[in-house]
């Protein structure tokens, strides 16, 4: 219970560690509706960042908000200090440093693994040489590596509809690497993945965010894969964050709540766990 | 079924009598003219081999035109189609596309035929052009309606990694509506043969030109030989279709097996 009176609303100001920044944002798809409600955050250069909570409580909503392809009606929102709007010249030319792998994965189904992964290139390349499909031979290794580590080699050559839905993730995934980004932002995932198979993905994730300082956002389904995999969760409900955690390990060492009592939180916690 | 039924039933049935009048539509008049068939079945019989080699050759030169026309039309439609699909553009590109799409569109393939016999003249050529017209109207349409239709998700997750346009349309919209497109030329092709086959009743070139010359002339066996060769080769270029579409389209849209019927 000490670590519940650590603090609230600690939201530090601008340092060149955070990445990403959120202030009492809200958004909505219609006028009536908000699906983001005053969300404050603030992610640090590296951390692997979790949303959790119930279906429909805006946590893709949230990522949308990071990437541009949707803007705050309210608030701001610094991507690496720079407002994301898919129109603002500024933030296409940063786009392709931001992963987005959304929950449908959005992977072209008739062209083949391979082509899938080198979109991810495309906006390194030369209009003529992305109009012919020549992609220069050091993207093809790279692509090819990316691959190997995601656990597709031998499959390069197989069209993205003939893939298993584990398969299929690992190519959203790809494709993002090949992006070469800052941030990579995850949707679910593994969410319908098997224990094994999610952490066997997890794992991967983690491993390229150390050797290239990655920052991720990540949205999951289940509390106990973001305590594990995380070192910051984030609870969303109706489109407030209700509480925050830092983990290091299998320890709690940061608590943040929103404006409710410890109490209401413990219980809303074990209502998440339990699902 | 209920009162209100019965009564739009009875409508429809009393609209299509006063109709026939008015068009002078007489069902008696068509099962007197049964046996006429019987006298062109005889004169089919009478009919000299050569007859058969020339049309063979000019139902080839119609398939030849349907072919051209079917393919440069796609290849002139293709562009237009992204340009009037409204996923891509600003109402200020897709509205006067679509304007022009429709326009082209009004006309049937024998009315370009005429059109294009004043311009270039008599002969397979007019023909073709009326073709490509036709099928730039149809298939431009058919593939901006695809496109339109192309799954949101991979739109998004491209366009969010800051791809330009055209490498949006090059790696997502023409792979994602290849399929809609290969189907499209194929139910094309099919219709561009049949359509082919009477425009030489304008002048334009193809088989038609010989069915309508004997038609004129009373020769209705030789036209009904004509006509059987035309119904032959739509049959086959029919089932090639299904065949080629089994193995290439369908297995891709879905990644399933085709049960062989
Ligand atoms: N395209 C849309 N149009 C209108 N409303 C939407 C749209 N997408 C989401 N919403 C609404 O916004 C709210 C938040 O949706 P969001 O997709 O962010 O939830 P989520 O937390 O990701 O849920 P899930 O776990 O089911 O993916 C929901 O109430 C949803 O109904
Ligand atoms: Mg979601």
């Amino acid at each position: 219970m000490e670590l519940l009176q650590m603090n609230s609303h600690s939201f530090s100001t601008i340092s060149t560690k955070k990445i990403i920044q959120m202030n009492d944002v809200w958004t909505s798809y219609d006028s009536k509706n908000y699906a983001v409600k005053g969300i404050n955050l603030s992610i640090d250069r590296g951390t692997n960042y979790a949303f959790v909570g119930q279906s429909g409580s805006g946590k893709s909503t949230l990522l949308k908000l990071m990437n541009g392809m949707m803007s705050a009606s309210k608030g701001t929102i610094k991507i690496d200090y720079q407002t994301p709007n898919m129109n603002d010249k500024k933030f296409k030319s940063m786009m392709h440093t931001i992963g987005y792998i959304p929950q449908s994965l959005g992977l072209i189904k008739n062209i083949t693994v391979l082509e899938n992964i080198l979109i991810g290139a495309l906006p390194r390349m030369k209009k003529f040489q992305s109009f012919f499909k020549i992609f220069p031979n050091e993207e093809i290794q790279e692509a090819k590596k990316i691959l190997k580590l995601v656990g597709l080699s031998g499959k390069e050559e197989r069209k993205a509809y003939m893939l298993s839905g584990g398969e299929k993730r690992r190519v959203a995934i790809a494709r993002a690497f090949m992006q070469k980004p800052t941030i990579l932002l995850a949707d679910e995932i593994v969410s319908e993945l098997d224990h094994f198979t999610a952490r066997e993905i997890m794992n991967l994730i983690v491993d390229a965010q150390k050797r290239m300082n990655l920052t991720a956002i990540m949205v999951h389904h289940d509390m106990q894969l973001a305590l594990e995999y995380s070192n910051r969760v984030a609870v969303i409900k109706d489109g407030e964050k209700i509480l925050e955690i830092g983990v290091e390990g299998d320890k709690i060492v940061d608590f943040q709540t929103g404006d409710l009592t410890s109490d209401e939180i413990m219980e809303m916690y074990s209502d998440e766990s339990k699902k | 079924m209920n009162q209100k039924n019965n009564l739009i039933v009875g409508i429809i049935i009393a609209l299509v009598v006063v109709a026939s009048y008015n068009v002078d539509a007489n069902p008696v008049e068509f099962f007197e003219g049964i046996p006429n068939l019987a006298i062109v079945a005889e004169e089919m019989t009478q009919v000299e081999a050569e007859l058969f080699g020339i049309a063979f050759w000019s139902m080839f030169e119609t398939i030849q035109m349907a072919f051209i026309g079917t393919i440069v039309g796609v290849a002139i439609s293709l562009p237009l189609s992204m340009f009037a699909a409204r996923n891509l553009n600003s109402k200020f590109v897709y509205g006067p596309v679509r304007a022009i799409l429709a326009a082209i569109r009004t006309f049937p393939s024998i009315l370009w035929a005429i059109l294009f016999v004043i311009m270039v003249g008599l002969g397979p050529f007019a023909g073709v052009l009326a073709i490509i017209m036709y099928t730039v109207g149809f298939v431009a349409k058919l593939q901006y309606e695809a496109i339109e239709t192309i799954d949101a998700d991979p739109m998004d997750a491209v366009s969010s990694i800051g791809v330009s346009k055209w490498q949006l349309i090059r790696y997502v919209v023409l792979p994602e509506s290849a399929p809609h497109l290969l189907s499209q030329m194929l139910y094309m092709f099919d219709y561009n043969v049949r359509q082919t086959s009477i425009l030489g009743l304008v002048g334009a070139g193809g088989i038609g030109f010989y069915i309508i010359n004997y038609i004129k002339f009373f020769e209705y066996g030789k036209a009904a030989v004509f006509m059987i060769v035309v119904l032959v080769t739509v049959l086959i270029i029919d089932w090639v279709s299904v065949k080629i579409r089994d193995k290439y389209i369908i297995k891709s849209q879905h990644g399933m097996k085709v049960v062989k019927t």
